[in-house]
């Protein structure tokens, strides 16, 4: 299982499939590329819809039992952002056909099922069901709030709001809800239609299904869709901050929150990434790292303080939850720890320990049918799909020098902090 | 001499080795073929319920702070030279832990230099090292993790729940404890901790994926010395069938008031059977799953969303049938609840229900024997409840829908209690 390339089996549908006879299940991942546009908000709520009902299973009910029939199939539909492009993904999961208790073949039965999904949401005359679109509107409204209950994520999210807000990548959590308050029926509709029509679609799967199966029932269905004309996608990439900005909030929580977003220099994806992939971890990855030793370790400032790279906007997040009154402390010794990293005076054993558990990590993607899926599917819109192996060897080609090089391509954006409520100002 | 048995499954053509080792460690190998990783976990049993006790022969109990258990799987990384993490990183192995109610673990995956990462995660679980002020220097950041869980509303609804079901049960108080808690912690009391729990007959280890049992044996052979067993007695003062409170209420900031709704099961004795939790599991995706009635109304009535979620809750001395999830009017959920379970109770359930849900766990039990971790994981705890790996397949098999309708029957609505988390 090494593959070189997706297969195009129509213009802007790529299939990826991986066979392998040492799962128990099967995976398949259907995934719709978009940029962020005005049907943001109406997709958030169609992938909620199409999560829960379609025209042949109108009920909550009919629809579970038929992930039921399929062995408890592990059915799911998200969207995500990667950098200004958006996935919206219809995935499944299966127990391999040797495991069915008739002659029925699960993964054709799942395969069809996800396809009958995807074709057929619950709508008539150009409209999505209006009761559906209702209560999906109120669930996706609901899902948009609910952020807040994880702080540790809302924290991170208000960052990104306030650091990239003139990117689409910084989409406005308020504007998101305002613009989903306004959507209808119609309006669904139409997001779909786009959807089918302008979306680079990715299918990738692995386990035992067969390629062949995939690519005509796929291409049968691609056929299905009039009009199709997929739209560009591109990624932003600002190169750096001018200045650093600061924000503070206030929430009812117990511990502050502070999230730091960097610039790291990267200007495509594929700019430097093994160098700065390095550089992220040697700074702040595994417990090996200057934070973690640092921050945690030697100062007990911490219980988490991380960093990690985003390859898609080439941003660098840093994450801690701390006492409000350290807030000085930590944030000092993080960039502290920064300027380590600039100056190239991180050790070599430093530098050996990342590189090793990096090296370790790819070398063991292989070990489930979704975690492949996953593997490859980040390289979708690479120019060549690099193997778990090839990944750790470009790894363990990234020298000192390179790694001191990225660090002082890096430049802070913004320092955010979330504190409780009524205290004083740090 | 170590003694060696091969388990096979015939259905999922995989067998695993179950190893009555020389030093008294029972050991679990189980070689996934191709699989380029390899996950082990060394475990005991001991949790943060395990808060009074006494070795086999003392006449005196010993009551330690809450939170203990937890506080030692954090220190157990540090050593007099480098600390366990310092030493992974020449490996490259990915390693952590975790303290649960009933069980401590420590865990690795890598697919390089696994002798060496297993050399070190048996070397410093078995070699304790702690001096007061390395006890110091945890309690810092063990104190910011207790915050951190505090900030979160689904962990705090659990524990609320629990303390208002629970009058004595240790299962009410929190697994890292409070920061008042932790500060009575000193090196003498985490050795005593240690000398009690981490012995042979209390602890396995459990290796899945690309290893083989020459691999494993050839370096617990030469790192696990002979250490006696010993045998602990766990005291736990009785605690009554009915609930505490009836609904407990907490303020923090939530988008929307989070509830728990849980229904004490009385127990005779304290450990509930592989058979009885499938069969608790079933029954409650029968009452509440995503294909029952209850859902379907609670969902189109606007009552709940998709966060709604069934959990059937046990270990030593404590079971519950919990329901969880979001909802601007809890109280009614509760309501309905109650009522979908006196219905069905008068009603039974009925057999082709039964037949589908019973299949859909059939293929969650294959969907699990891929992932290394969750299959170490499942050694251990399987071992520490008296199952094997394999027992869940001919024990589901055996469950009929009689066995459901009486389960059914055993949940008594009157002992239960609600958590709210909300706005204040």
């Amino acid at each position: 299982m090494n593959p070189k390339s997706y297969c195009e089996i129509a213009k802007g549908v790529k299939l990826l499939c991986m066979n392998s006879d040492k799962f128990k299940t099967n995976f398949l991942s259907v995934d719709f590329y978009v940029p962020i546009n005005e049907h943001f908000a109406a997709l958030n709520v169609l992938s909620s819809l199409m999560g829960h009902t379609s025209k042949n299973y109108k009920t909550f009910s009919s629809f579970n039992a038929k992930i039921e029939s399929l062995y408890g199939a592990d059915f799911d539909t998200s969207i995500a952002t990667a950098g200004e492009k958006v996935r919206f993904r219809f995935s499944v999961e299966m127990p391999d056909d040797r495991f069915s208790l008739d002659s029925n073949k699960i993964s054709e039965d799942a395969v069809d099922f996800i396809i009958n999904i995807i074709s057929n949401p619950n709508c008539e005359n150009k409209k999505i069901d209006e009761e559906n679109t209702k209560r999906e509107i109120k669930f996706t409204l609901e899902n948009i709030e609910a952020e807040k209950n994880d702080k540790r994520a809302y924290a991170l999210s208000r960052l990104r709001q306030l650091m990239c807000a003139g990117e689409p990548y910084g989409i406005d959590r308020e504007k998101l809800e305002e613009d989903v308050k306004n959507l209808d029926s119609t309006k669904l509709y139409n997001a779909y239609k786009n959807l089918l029509e302008t979306s680079t679609i990715i299918i990738t799967a692995c386990g035992s299904l067969s390629e062949d199966m995939l690519n005509a029932k796929f291409s049968a269905f691609v056929d299905t869709i009039d009009n199709r004309k997929t739209q560009t996608l591109e990624n932003i990439y600002i190169e750096k901050a001018d200045e650093i900005r600061y924000f503070t909030e206030e929430m009812d929580i117990t511990q502050a929150k502070l999230v730091i977003g960097l610039r790291s220099g990267m200007t495509n994806a594929e700019d430097d990434y093994f160098a700065f992939r390095v550089m992220t971890d040697i700074f702040g990855g595994g417990p090996y790292s200057r934070l973690f030793l640092n921050v945690r370790e030697k100062m007990s400032l911490c219980y988490y303080c991380g960093a990690r790279l985003l390859r898609d906007k080439g941003i660098i997040f840093i994450q801690s939850g701390i006492e409000e009154e350290n807030y000085q402390k930590a944030l000092t010794e993080i960039l502290n720890q920064l300027d380590i990293m600039k100056k190239g005076e991180f050790s070599d054993e430093d530098y050996n320990s990342s590189i090793t558990a990096l090296c370790d990590a790819f070398r063991g993607v292989g070990d489930s049918p979704a975690s492949v899926c996953a593997f490859y599917n980040s390289q979708a819109f690479d120019k060549e799909l690099v193997s778990g192996l090839e990944f750790a060897e470009k790894i363990r080609a990234v020298t000192r020098e390179q790694v001191v090089e990225c660090a002082n391509r890096v430049t802070v954006d913004s320092v955010y902090l979330l504190k409780g409520e009524g205290k004083d100002n740090e | 001499m170590n003694k060696i048995r091969e388990i096979k499954n015939d259905l999922l053509n995989d067998s695993y080795f179950e190893i009555d080792h020389k030093s008294g460690f029972k050991i679990f190998v189980y070689p996934k073929e191709n699989y380029s990783s390899a996950y082990a976990v060394f475990g005991t049993k001991y949790g943060s319920i395990d808060t009074c006790f006494r070795v086999e022969g003392n006449e005196e109990f010993t009551t330690v702070p809450e939170g203990i258990a937890h506080f030692l799987e954090h220190k157990l990384f540090e050593s007099e030279e480098l600390d366990a993490f310092a030493r992974y990183a020449k490996t490259g192995a990915s390693a952590n832990a975790y303290t649960s109610f009933d069980k401590t673990c420590y865990l690795f995956q890598c697919s390089g230099n696994f002798e060496k990462s297993l050399e070190i995660l048996l070397d410093f679980v078995s070699n304790p090292y702690f001096t007061e002020q390395t006890v110091q220097k945890e309690q810092g950041i063990i104190g910011q993790e207790i915050k951190m869980y505090q900030d979160e509303p689904g962990w705090e609804s659990l524990f609320a729940l629990l303390r208002a079901m629970y009058h004595n049960h240790p299962v009410r108080i929190d697994i890292a404890g409070t920061v008042e808690s932790i500060s009575h912690i000193t090196a003498e009391l985490l050795y005593e901790c240690y000398e009690t729990f981490y012995n042979p007959a209390n602890m396995a280890l459990a290796v899945v994926g690309n290893v083989t049992v020459e691999q494993v044996l050839e370096i617990a052979d030469r790192m696990l010395k002979p250490k006696k067993s010993k045998k602990i007695e766990r005291k736990f003062q009785i605690e009554p069938e009915t609930v505490v409170e009836d609904t407990i209420v907490r303020n923090l900031a939530v988008s929307m008031p989070i509830f728990a709704i849980g229904y004490k099961e009385k127990i005779t004795t304290p450990c509930r059977t592989l058979k009885e939790t499938l069969e608790s599991n079933i029954l409650l995706d029968i009452i509440g799953g995503k294909t029952s009635n209850l859902y379907e109304e609670m969902l189109t009535d606007g009552l709940i969303n998709t966060t709604f979620d069934i959990e059937y809750f046990e270990g030593f001395g404590y079971s519950a049938h919990i329901f969880n999830g979001e909802s601007t009017e809890p109280e009614k959920v509760r309501e309905r609840i109650n009522k979908e379970i006196e219905k069905m109770k008068k009603q039974g359930i009925d057999k082709e229900t039964f037949d589908r849900i019973k299949k859909k766990h059939y293929g969650g039990f294959i969907m699990n024997f891929n992932d290394i971790d969750s299959l170490a994981n499942a050694l251990i705890g399987g071992y520490f409840n008296g199952d094997g790996l394999y027992d869940q397949l001919e024990v589901l098999e055996s469950i009929t829908l009689h066995d459901i309708n009486n389960r059914l029957n055993a949940i008594n609505i009157e002992n239960s209690s609600m958590s709210i988390i909300k706005q204040n």
